[in-house]
């Protein structure tokens, strides 16, 4: 059976972002670079019909980070949720360059890991990491976004059947159903529960409760999926299938993966976007921290390396009146 | 000079009266009420676009503290928009037709002058329905590959000075760290290629190059404003490319039609917003457009509204007085303000104008899907 392969977040970031950077950096931190707590957002992954030729276009996994993410709380558009990182701005561009990110990596995981195993926190799955150099003078920012995720051993494969399509394993009704709970209360992570055309939904924490007396073929955990590729589920669910395991691991043998993907019903004619698929694993070490990944690759290299975002076109006062004829 | 005249615009727009009265029948502007109730009903029916509060010290008192401005994020962008456009650079490519014998007795009224003969049809056929561009102005003809040559000179430009001013840290070595991770991760999705073809799903980053028509993925973040001095919506957009990394303002321009780019679209400040620019297209002929629009909407809006009167019969519940021209399929209906529609035809309401409005920009800026209100 094919090894589960999850699409990775990538990272956009907003202008404003960096406009508020900029402030917090001369106002806020000055010469401090403690490491602070931001938020991003992601949202059910999109994909586009491309008009010339048909084709359905994914639109990458994204976790952008906007200018609010220093506050406490992001504002989300619908179908999306928020998810919390640690975030650390270097003075220098050595610093930077010669900063322990493995250890600031270790740090990061080892919290979340501790976290999962003594509050049962499902929170903190989607958290990423952030270091930053800001180049204020040229209008330049340094970034390095990891999402961390731990690896599975042995990994989780996917049965004979695949991924497919949400509505060939569950009726329209009790998607929509879903789709309403959702929308009234978005949340990272789901238990659903079928019970005839409707579906209930349950929070994972209680998973034992939530599928006692439930038949195994009427219990779905279902994530908020960032990805639109058909046979890659997105990010989250490592995390999720990782806390499963430690926690219910009498449960985890075999799950039923629900990848919610909708943001509105689909019109009549439409198919639901959503995915399903059956995971399974052999049993394995789970009170250990297993190894993490997760550093963000550079898009055209395709290497683990820092970014830069060149903002001196849209901020350079010099390069601003150039442009205005 | 351009610093200036932006603070001259601020002044203007602080001293300008907010409207009161509506007008947007009368001259396609709406009050900042009418605003709020379009956008209301815009996120409503849409719900990709939602309300900001943008920067407190920015806010708007005459708009609520929490509905200063409407936002659509990542909203895609397949092609360049001067890919579809007729561009100055195929103006030359004219051949002579003639038609039969009359050129054969020399007749040169009856030879017609095919123009951009060098350039390939684009893929339109009744299996493969295409975009159906807005036809050039022809009064626009010495601008027309404006922001082709703008776009190149600033490109050439802008390289220049970066090379030699500041190296980019993609290209120094020594920031790559690949023993960060050990070996590649086997449940990782590669970027390129782990894509499967079943779900006919393709990944943006994979898409394939058409020749001379590119298909890049970039994004954009949509904004709509009030604008107090011309009363009327004012679009922003912030792009970013296929690797989301923000775009310059000449690459922005490439997403404009050529009749538009750097004439009504220029780069501004963004009103809420302390420091960040954004591209944003002129307000001052979106009245006139709108109004004309709303006229020509209005008039098939009363004429439905009157044949169903007819059918119904007077006094009769109108279910679907809402259904309008663009073919909606109304789903989940707007019940607000049905009482006394009996006694006149209403014809179009205010509600619909920014739903109108994306339609108008889409013609300004073609390859944004920004007009999301299609695909009902």
């Amino acid at each position: 059976m094919p090894v589960v392969q999850f699409a990775p977040f990538s990272s956009p970031v907003q202008p404003n972002f960096w406009h508020e950077l900029t402030r917090m950096k001369i106002d806020v931190f000055r010469l401090s670079d403690e490491a602070l707590t931001v938020n991003g957002s992601y949202s059910v992954g999109r994909s586009i019909r491309d008009r010339e030729t048909g084709q359905d276009i994914a639109l990458g996994c994204n976790l952008s980070i906007g200018g609010d993410a220093y506050e406490k709380t992001v504002q989300l558009s619908p179908m999306s949720v928020s998810a919390s990182g640690t975030f650390k701005n270097f003075n220098t561009i050595e610093d930077f360059k010669g900063a322990d990110k493995a250890a600031l990596f270790n740090e990061v995981t080892s919290k979340m890991w501790d976290s999962i195993v003594n509050h049962k926190d499902t929170s903190v799955l989607s958290q990423f990491l952030l270091i930053t150099f800001a180049d204020l003078k040229k209008y330049q920012y340094y970034y390095w976004f990891a999402f961390p995720a731990f690896v599975s051993k042995p990994a989780w494969e996917i049965s004979e059947n695949g991924w497919k399509a949400a509505d060939e394993e569950l009726n329209s009704a009790q998607l929509a159903s879903i789709h309403q709970s959702l929308h009234a209360n978005t949340v990272p992570f789901f238990l659903v529960k079928v019970v005839g055309n409707t579906s209930e939904m349950g929070s994972v924490e209680k998973l034992d409760e939530f599928f006692a007396n439930v038949p195994p073929e009427s219990r779905i955990v279902g994530f908020l999926d960032p990805s639109a590729l058909a046979e890659n589920p997105g990010w989250p669910l490592r995390n999720l299938l990782a806390y499963l395991r430690l926690h219910f691991p009498a449960q985890t043998s075999s799950v039923r993966i629900l990848c919610w993907r909708d943001s509105e019903v689909p019109s009549p004619g439409k198919s639901w976007k959503s995915r399903f698929g059956v995971v399974s694993s052999a049993e394995g070490d789970s009170a250990t921290k297993p190894a993490a990944v997760g550093w963000e690759r550079h898009p055209t290299t395709n290497k683990l390396s820092a970014r830069v975002a060149d903002l001196a076109p849209m901020m350079d006062p010099t390069r601003l009146a150039d442009q205005a004829v | 000079m351009h610093a200036i005249q932006q603070q001259y615009w601020a002044v203007r727009d602080y001293l300008s009266p907010v409207l009161k009265e509506s007008k947007f029948k009368e001259h396609g502007r709406i009050t900042p009420e009418e605003f709020v109730a379009a956008g209301d009903f815009l996120a409503y029916k849409f719900p990709v676009w939602t309300w900001e509060k943008g920067d407190a010290s920015k806010g708007r008192d005459y708009l609520p503290a929490d509905k200063q401005y409407l936002v659509t994020r990542g909203v895609p962008c397949l092609r360049r928009a001067t890919s579809l456009a007729y561009t100055d650079a195929d103006e030359d490519a004219e051949r002579l037709l003639s038609f039969g014998e009359s050129s054969a007795t020399g007749n040169e009224a009856d030879e017609w002058v095919e123009t951009h003969a060098g350039r390939k049809p684009t893929l339109d056929s009744a299996a493969n329905p295409g975009v159906i561009d807005d036809i050039p102005d022809l009064d626009g003809e010495a601008d027309g590959g404006l922001s082709d040559a703008m776009g190149n000179v600033s490109i050439a430009s802008t390289a220049g000075a970066t090379v030699g001013e500041t190296p980019d840290l993609d290209d120094i070595p020594d920031m790559e760290e690949e023993d960060l991770e050990e070996g590649d991760d086997e449940a990782t999705a590669a970027p390129k290629g782990g894509v499967s073809s079943s779900g006919g799903v393709l990944d943006a980053t994979q898409v394939e190059v058409a020749k001379g028509n590119l298909l890049q993925v970039r994004t954009y973040d949509v904004m709509i404003t009030y604008d107090k001095y011309y009363q009327t919506p004012r679009i922003w957009l912030i792009g970013y490319d296929e690797n989301r990394t923000p775009l310059t303002p000449s690459q922005i321009f490439q997403d404009v039609s050529a009749d538009h780019a750097l004439k009504t679209v220029t780069i501004e400040a963004f009103p809420h917003s302390a420091s960040l620019q954004a591209a944003s297209v002129h307000p001052c002929k979106h009245a006139s457009v709108m109004k004309k629009v709303i006229e020509r909407m209005n008039a098939g809006v009363v004429e439905e509204q009157l044949a169903q009167r007819k059918a119904f019969g007077p006094g009769t519940p109108k279910e679907n007085k809402k259904k309008w021209g663009f073919g909606r399929k109304g789903s989940g209906k707007d019940d607000k303000g049905a009482a006394g529609e009996d006694e006149e035809v209403e014809g179009m309401r205010v509600d619909f104008y920014l739903v109108v409005f994306l339609k108008f920009i889409a013609s300004i800026v073609p390859t944004i899907e920004v007009d999301s209100t299609t695909a009902f």
